[in-house]
């Protein structure tokens, strides 16, 4: 019977407290015009100011420990608080991978004294992350990547190319995925490792790859003969892979699954109201189930984490439920445009919904698609 | 899970392990002997009245402690009216009147019924399981207070209906049939968002099975020289399947925990949505994964996906309650979306 739960977590009112403390903080930035709402604005929506500003309110690296320049909250504080953020269509971007991923990554297996350079300026909203995973021959299939960190008298010399890395030309460390040591018969897994890079370093080059939006957030990153120190190793050697595969669980179970496009519907449904009732609550009742039922299962992955917990498959069912939410709910307001056409919505929606539609593709690619979650999930059921 | 539910629950597994075999499932139209033997490790083990008032004989345990227990006796495919008796023994007691032993069954609103004299006539539409008992509480509205009717024996006209070919149906006409006792029901319920709850809770169980025989049997099949299951286009739809249960799972796992009907509705509401919907997949892919093993009678997948139809549409299908829940959030002008899901 049930393989996989996702024990139903009460939000209690202290959490509740914290969520209508950032909301009015969002709002009181909105009035102030300090951002204009976005889609995917983990994605696009970079703003350092405000990244400094959330850094201020004990608002990043939450869960970290003080004595790094964390908060010490839990995992259920920061998901309250991220939640707010996406659905008001803050510009998290330029934070957000730091924060997520790699934050949790250098506490866990980074030394001493890569902890206590690093996490008080991630906490403080003013260092930034991006993902150093594909690579233009790597994409799912991760373990083949050719990126090369060799030994020297010093420490490592990397050399290699990083793809896809979003944000990397506003971002101060790419955490990269290297190969150390040849892989064995048995496990193509083994002779990986992570690195810590500081992009600022001689011979780092950060070339922008516009996105067929015509939007730059995507880069290739070359490492062109990269003299790291020794200490740039982060965690042990050749223990990439297990590394990779719990940093990959922060990464696909949040809400940002589910609430990029939220702003989207938030609008739609202001602007339609009267309409929707008289011929469209079924639309939007069916949305509230799904995106209610995605906040529950995501909610409860947080609480897994605060227990120690490596809900891998659990992330993988929530990003691809989720994935699959996006794309019904773009759909489900398209049909609606047989009732009002298109071209008479207002402008700001016409744009936020032809911005959906466009972008839509890469939520089921980004952080590992369709068939990759399948094949995770199929897996743990025995079946591979 | 409390140690007491875990323990209620191997006891039931137990009770199903031992009596529930496909073959018990083949003799559905009447009482058999094995039929007989499950019931009654059932109400000794006092599973039938496990939230009854203590009064009652009952066990008067929580609420939330029927929704695994109804799951799991689905997980299992047992033939009998399990989860209407626990529903139908509840309501009885807490609307004060004594649940009756054996099998019960529940009828709602039904057609022209009229008491009189302390028996009643009218139509009762689509109520399980009478073939297999005659014990029948009616929940209906009488002079606009919704009652609840615990009737004493059928007198009437049986008329069986298809029902996807799922647990047996009947509609009845009764004539002044003799009532035990009759009550107004506790206004805390509605029967129909309990049913609701009921109905899901059966689809959960009865989709973990057909995700459970769609794996076993993938990975024992053999076509082109491999097991169905190295397959990827088996495994991602396999993977579809259980990806559609955890949402279902985890929709029931936020009801459950109160009976009252207004303060769980929405939770109720998203429940029958999810669990619905899923249905509809998995019926559709354990049958596809299967071939034509699947589609007959001596394999058990369809004793489940038979049931899932018939579930499915039962208490409100799924435009129903999106239309409830649309409704519910359009028609309040105080909440933007966020505040209403955050609330």
């Amino acid at each position: 019977m049930s393989k996989f739960t996702f024990p139903s977590i009460k939000e209690t009112n202290e959490l509740s407290r914290l969520r209508l403390e950032v909301r009015k903080f969002i709002t009181e930035c909105i009035n102030n015009n300090e951002f204009i709402p976005a889609a995917d604005s983990w994605v696009f929506a970079a703003n350092p100011e405000f990244s400094k500003k959330l850094g201020s309110k004990g608002w990043l690296g939450m869960s970290f420990p003080k004595q790094y320049g964390g908060n010490e909250r839990t995992a259920l504080e920061r998901y309250v608080v991220t939640e707010e953020l996406l659905a008001s269509g803050a510009p998290v971007a330029a934070h957000w991978i730091a924060d997520r991923q790699s934050g949790s990554q250098v506490l866990r297996y980074g030394t001493e004294k890569q902890k206590l350079s690093i996490i008080p300026k991630i906490s403080s909203g003013k260092c930034f992350f991006a993902i150093g995973m594909s690579e233009p021959d790597s994409g799912s299939d991760l373990a083949s990547v050719k990126t090369k960190a060799t030994k020297t008298a010093v420490g490592w010399n990397l050399e290699g190319r990083k793809i896809w890395s979003t944000g990397a030309h506003l971002c101060n460390y790419m955490i990269v995925l290297a190969r150390t040591g040849p892989p064995s018969d048995k496990n193509r897994h083994e002779g990986l490792s992570q690195f810590l890079v500081d992009l600022s370093l001689p011979n780092v080059n950060i070339k922008g790859i516009p996105d067929m939006t015509g939007q730059r957030h995507f880069n290739e990153t070359l490492f062109d003969n990269v003299e790291l120190s020794e200490d740039a190793l982060l965690g042990e050697e050749g223990k990439g892979w297990s590394q990779v595969v719990g940093e990959l669980a922060l990464e696909r179970s949040g809400p940002e699954r589910f609430l990029s496009h939220f702003t989207l519907l938030d609008r739609f449904i202001n602007e339609f109201q009267n309409k929707l009732l008289k011929s469209g609550s079924n639309i939007i009742g069916k949305l509230i189930a799904e995106l209610q039922t995605l906040r529950r299962m995501s909610f409860s992955i947080a609480s897994m984490l605060q227990n120690g917990e490596s809900p891998e498959t659990q992330a993988a069912f929530v990003k691809e439920l989720g994935n699959k939410f996006e794309k019904t709910m773009v759909e489900s307001l398209r049909e609606f445009s047989n009732i009002i056409p298109l071209y008479e919505w207002p402008d700001q929606l016409q744009n936020l919904f032809e911005d959906a539609t466009l972008r839509i593709p890469s939520n089921s690619l980004r952080g590992g698609t369709t068939e990759i979650m399948k094949g995770i999930i199929a897996r743990q059921l025995g079946l591979r | 899970m409390s140690e007491e539910l875990a323990i209620i629950l191997e006891t039931a597994s137990k009770i199903f392990n031992k009596h529930v075999n496909h073959d018990l499932r083949q003799f559905i139209d009447k009482a058999n002997i094995n039929l007989i033997n499950l019931w009654n490790d059932i109400e000794e083990q006092g599973l039938s009245k496990i939230i009854v008032k203590e009064k009652f004989n009952g066990s008067e345990l929580p609420f939330s402690f029927i929704l695994p227990i109804i799951k799991m006796s689905n997980y299992y495919g047992t033939p009998l009216p399990f989860s209407e008796t626990i529903l139908s023994n509840y309501l009885l007691s807490e609307s004060d009147i004594k649940p009756p032993n054996g099998m019960v069954t529940f009828a709602v609103d039904g057609i022209d019924i009229k008491i009189t004299n302390n028996k009643i006539s009218g139509k009762l539409l689509s109520v399980p399981f009478l073939n297999l008992t005659e014990k029948i509480i009616l929940i209906t509205e009488i002079e606009n207070v919704k009652n609840i009717i615990l009737l004493k024996s059928i007198k009437g006209e049986l008329k069986p209906k298809k029902n996807f070919l799922a647990e047996p149906r009947f509609d009845l006409q009764i004539k002044n049939c003799e009532i035990i006792d009759i009550k107004p029901l506790n206004s805390k319920f509605n029967f129909n968002h309990l049913g609701a709850l009921m109905r899901s809770a059966q689809m959960i169980g009865s989709m973990e099975k057909a995700l459970d025989l769609s794996i076993d049997y993938c990975s024992q099949r053999k076509q082109f020289g491999r097991t169905l299951s190295k397959f990827q286009a088996i495994q991602h739809q396999i993977s579809e399947m259980a990806v559609e249960l955890s949402a279902s799972s985890a929709a029931l796992s936020a009801v459950g925990n109160t009976d009252e009907a207004n303060k769980n509705i929405q939770d109720i509401a998203i429940l029958k949505i999810r669990a619905g919907i899923a249905a509809g997949k998995i019926i559709a892919i354990s049958h596809q994964v299967h071939g034509a093993i699947g589609f007959t009678q001596e394999y058990e997948l369809a004793y489940f996906t038979r049931n899932l139809n018939s579930w499915r549409n039962d208490f409100g299908n799924e435009n129903f309650w999106e239309t409830f829940l649309g409704k519910n959030f359009l028609e309040n002008n105080n909440q933007n979306l966020w505040e209403y899901l955050t609330y």
